[in-house]
């Protein structure tokens, strides 16, 4: 938390709060060089892409860009740190950069110069480009959860979208007693922390926390317990579809996109499929959203999630290669991507943009209450064993859904255990 | 003398090629396991620290579990493969156009990606739209609706299924190719004493198959012992743990934990496993040729 603090603090006084538009540097210092991005498969970085004519001929750098899918990512960016690669930026995901802390450099300076705000950006996303109190790298793809819900299953349930996870159960039920769909849409299954997701609002709503000040595992106190409790039994009373205790997100979603599940607790982007014919059953107008419920009498939370880009250590080309950070983070570039009727991006990493009154009224009020929820979303510390972590927590409570574990209290103090044996 | 070195020279690419591909990372890998490296802090292999991984794999409680997981997984699988492939070749032997088409269809599961059998069966055991789970909930009303893998022992269950399911087929060519080389004669003579076709499969046809039978199993064992693509795609080595190969453990261990010496020592691990199985296996078939030339 300190080290966050200091990172915020040198990044505010560094940076100020100007309103920012990229400008190429003058004289093109750089013209003639390539820069290589290696960044992971998505549709608002292909919507970049598409749009580079701009920069590069404002710079006369040439910009290559290749995709990896999401599962293969981490391995794409391992190689890249071990072996040294040709790619000058990459994307990495918050939750890995720490342990691909190699791989990155830093790029405060250059950034500087450019004229970046990074008072732009939300807390909870850019604490995840500061490492060791330096700049690293920008974010560009930033998450928040909200929850979906089938707007024509509510009504016919005449219930109310749910502001509590009480109320959510209360909810499922009341759609369960009167449509043929499965209540609420949740991931259990193991794959990248994802039946954490949800988990984690409940394990902040009742007062837990994963660690304490010193690092040393909590997420097994009355809180947690009681948290993980409520996670499970929503198979056991089942508001969930069957198989939910496998479940993993994709899982969940495509339920909710074949009229199987009335609700959806997800992130945000996801919202760009929920009405897409190629990949959806539903229409526009029967797809509602609300914040995340929270415990009753409790702050709303969200889990965040952040993807940022970076120059790597072994570029040959760092200069041109943070010229295109600064274009690629330019608020404009994202603003036009929001409002490019051919698209249907959602997501936006700027403040400017959560709280424009025309990207709200385009996308009906989404980016402001994303803007709500990370004014208060403080964001998780991932540390060197993040991952290791993230796969201990994910069985445990894969264990619990599965039946394979019955104690709560017991499985959690063994994750604790484990964690705590990390070498 | 310059024909004398020729087949040596010769020889030399192909050695270089299997140097640079098989025994560096061989044994690299193994100096590796004696070190400590965390690839998060070192690009590079750090200070050597003895036999410590192996040491902490042997009181590690996850390393053990897919030991445990992973030799449930092998005598079921190696044992339903041999039995299923052995019965259809028995099946299949016989000449005829529907015995042909049979045996080219039977080829298509074998050519099909693990991953993707992997991702197919996770499809079609899902509760809600899966082909099967739908399927089995129709003919047997009571299987409606079962989270097939949700559950531990089913989900065990499922991934040995398509394991079989990928194997038998093989195996099933290599027994048609041992019950071609078995002579007819004995099996019509002892047809003629009027012995019944049980006693034929087993007091004839069997015995003659052991040593192609023991081929299959230890092939078969080998490849059972890597598990590893089918648990990324169908079961993400869950629920909980309970379909953690020793294969998908050393991955996420290496890949995840990134902690490479750990890694490698639990790679030497299985390597040991598969060299002892294998020398097991030479020195039955040593034995067997012995017995069968006194």
């Amino acid at each position: 938390m300190k080290l966050f603090t200091s990172a915020i603090a040198i990044a505010a006084s560094l940076y100020g709060a100007q309103a920012f538009a990229w400008e190429a540097t003058e004289g093109r210092p750089y013209e003639g060089q390539t820069v290589n991005v290696l960044a992971v498969k998505s549709s608002q970085f292909e919507a970049h892409e598409a749009r580079l004519a701009e920069f590069e001929e404002a710079t006369g750098i040439d910009v290559v860009y290749d995709y990896v899918p999401f599962p293969n990512m981490k391995e794409a960016l391992t190689t890249e740190m071990v072996a040294g690669g040709d790619y000058d930026v990459v994307s990495v995901m918050d939750q890995w950069v720490q342990s691909l802390q190699m791989l990155m450099e830093p790029i405060g300076p250059g950034i500087e110069a450019q004229g970046t705000d990074l008072s732009d950006f939300p807390a909870a996303h850019i604490r995840h480009g500061m490492l060791n109190g330096e700049l690293i790298g920008l974010p560009v793809r930033g998450h928040v959860q909200l929850m979906f819900y089938r707007t024509d299953l509510l009504a016919e349930a005449g219930v109310e979208p749910p502001q509590t996870w009480e109320e959510m159960v209360t909810a499922a039920k009341a759609i369960q007693d009167n449509t043929d769909a499965s209540g609420v849409a949740l991931p259990y299954g193991k794959l990248n922390g994802q039946n954490l997701m949800v988990w984690m609002n409940l394990l902040w709503g009742n007062g837990g926390d994963l660690f304490d000040a010193d690092g040393n595992a909590v997420f097994n106190s009355a809180a947690g317990v009681a948290a993980t409790e409520t996670y499970v039994s929503y198979l056991a009373e089942e508001i969930v579809p069957a198989g939910s205790a496998v479940f993993v997100e994709q899982d969940a979603v495509t339920s909710f996109k074949q009229g199987n599940s009335a609700m959806l607790p997800v992130w945000w982007w996801v919202r760009s499929q929920l009405s897409d014919p190629e990949q959806s059953t539903l229409t526009a107008d029967q797809i509602g959203f609300t914040a995340l419920p929270s415990v009753a009498g409790a702050d709303r939370t969200t889990f965040t999630n952040t993807w940022i880009f970076g120059v790597t250590a072994e570029s040959d080309n760092k200069d041109a290669a943070t010229e295109f950070l600064g274009w690629l983070t330019d608020p404009a570039l994202e603003r036009d991507v929001l409002m490019d009727p051919d698209l249907s991006e959602v997501v936006a990493v700027h403040m400017s943009n959560l709280t424009d009154a025309e990207v709200n009224e385009r996308w009906g009020g989404m980016h402001q209450a994303a803007a709500d929820a990370l004014a208060t979303a403080d964001g998780v510390e991932f540390g060197d064993n993040w991952p290791r972590i993230v796969l201990i927590l994910e069985t445990a409570i894969s264990s619990l859904a599965s039946g394979e574990a019955t104690d709560v209290q017991a499985t959690l103090d063994k994750a604790a255990e484990d964690i705590a044996a990390i070498r | 003398m310059q024909d004398r070195l020729l087949p040596y020279w010769l020889l030399v690419p192909a050695f270089i090629i299997v140097l640079a591909t098989t025994i560096y990372p061989l044994a690299y890998s193994f100096i590796t396991s004696f070190r400590a490296w965390d690839l998060t802090k070192s690009r590079r292999p750090e200070g050597f620290v003895g036999i410590d991984n192996y040491i902490y794999a042997a009181s590690e409680s996850q390393f053990l579990n897919s030991l445990w997981v992973t030799f449930i997984f092998v005598i079921t699988s190696v044992a339903l493969t041999v039995v299923l492939a052995m019965a259809l070749a028995l099946l299949l032997r016989r000449k005829g156009s529907m015995h042909t088409f049979t045996r080219i269809i039977l080829i298509l599961p074998f050519a099909m990606s693990p991953a993707l059998i992997g991702v197919s069966y996770r499809f079609m055991f899902n509760p809600e739209f899966g082909v099967l789970a739908n399927g089995l909930g129709a003919v047997f009303p009571a299987l409606q609706g079962v989270p097939w893998l949700a559950d531990p022992q089913l989900a065990m269950g499922i991934l040995v299924l398509t394991d079989v399911w990928h194997w038998t087929p093989y195996m099933t060519f290599m027994c048609l190719g041992g019950l071609a080389s078995i002579p007819r004669e004995t099996e019509e003579a002892a047809r003629i004493d009027g012995a019944s076709n049980l006693r034929i499969v087993f007091g004839i046809i069997l015995p003659q198959m052991r040593g192609v039978i023991l081929v299959m199993a230890v092939l078969k064992t080998i490849f059972a012992l890597k598990m590893f693509d089918q648990v990324v795609t169908l079961t993400g080595g869950g629920p909980g743990t309970s379909t953690e190969t020793l294969a998908y453990f050393i991955f996420n261990v290496g890949f995840r934990w990134f902690d490479m010496g750990y890694a490698s020592a639990l790679a030497w691990i299985l390597t040991a496993i598969m060299m002892f199985i294998s020398i097991w296996y030479v020195r039955m078939l040593l034995s067997e040729r012995k017995m069968a030339t006194a």
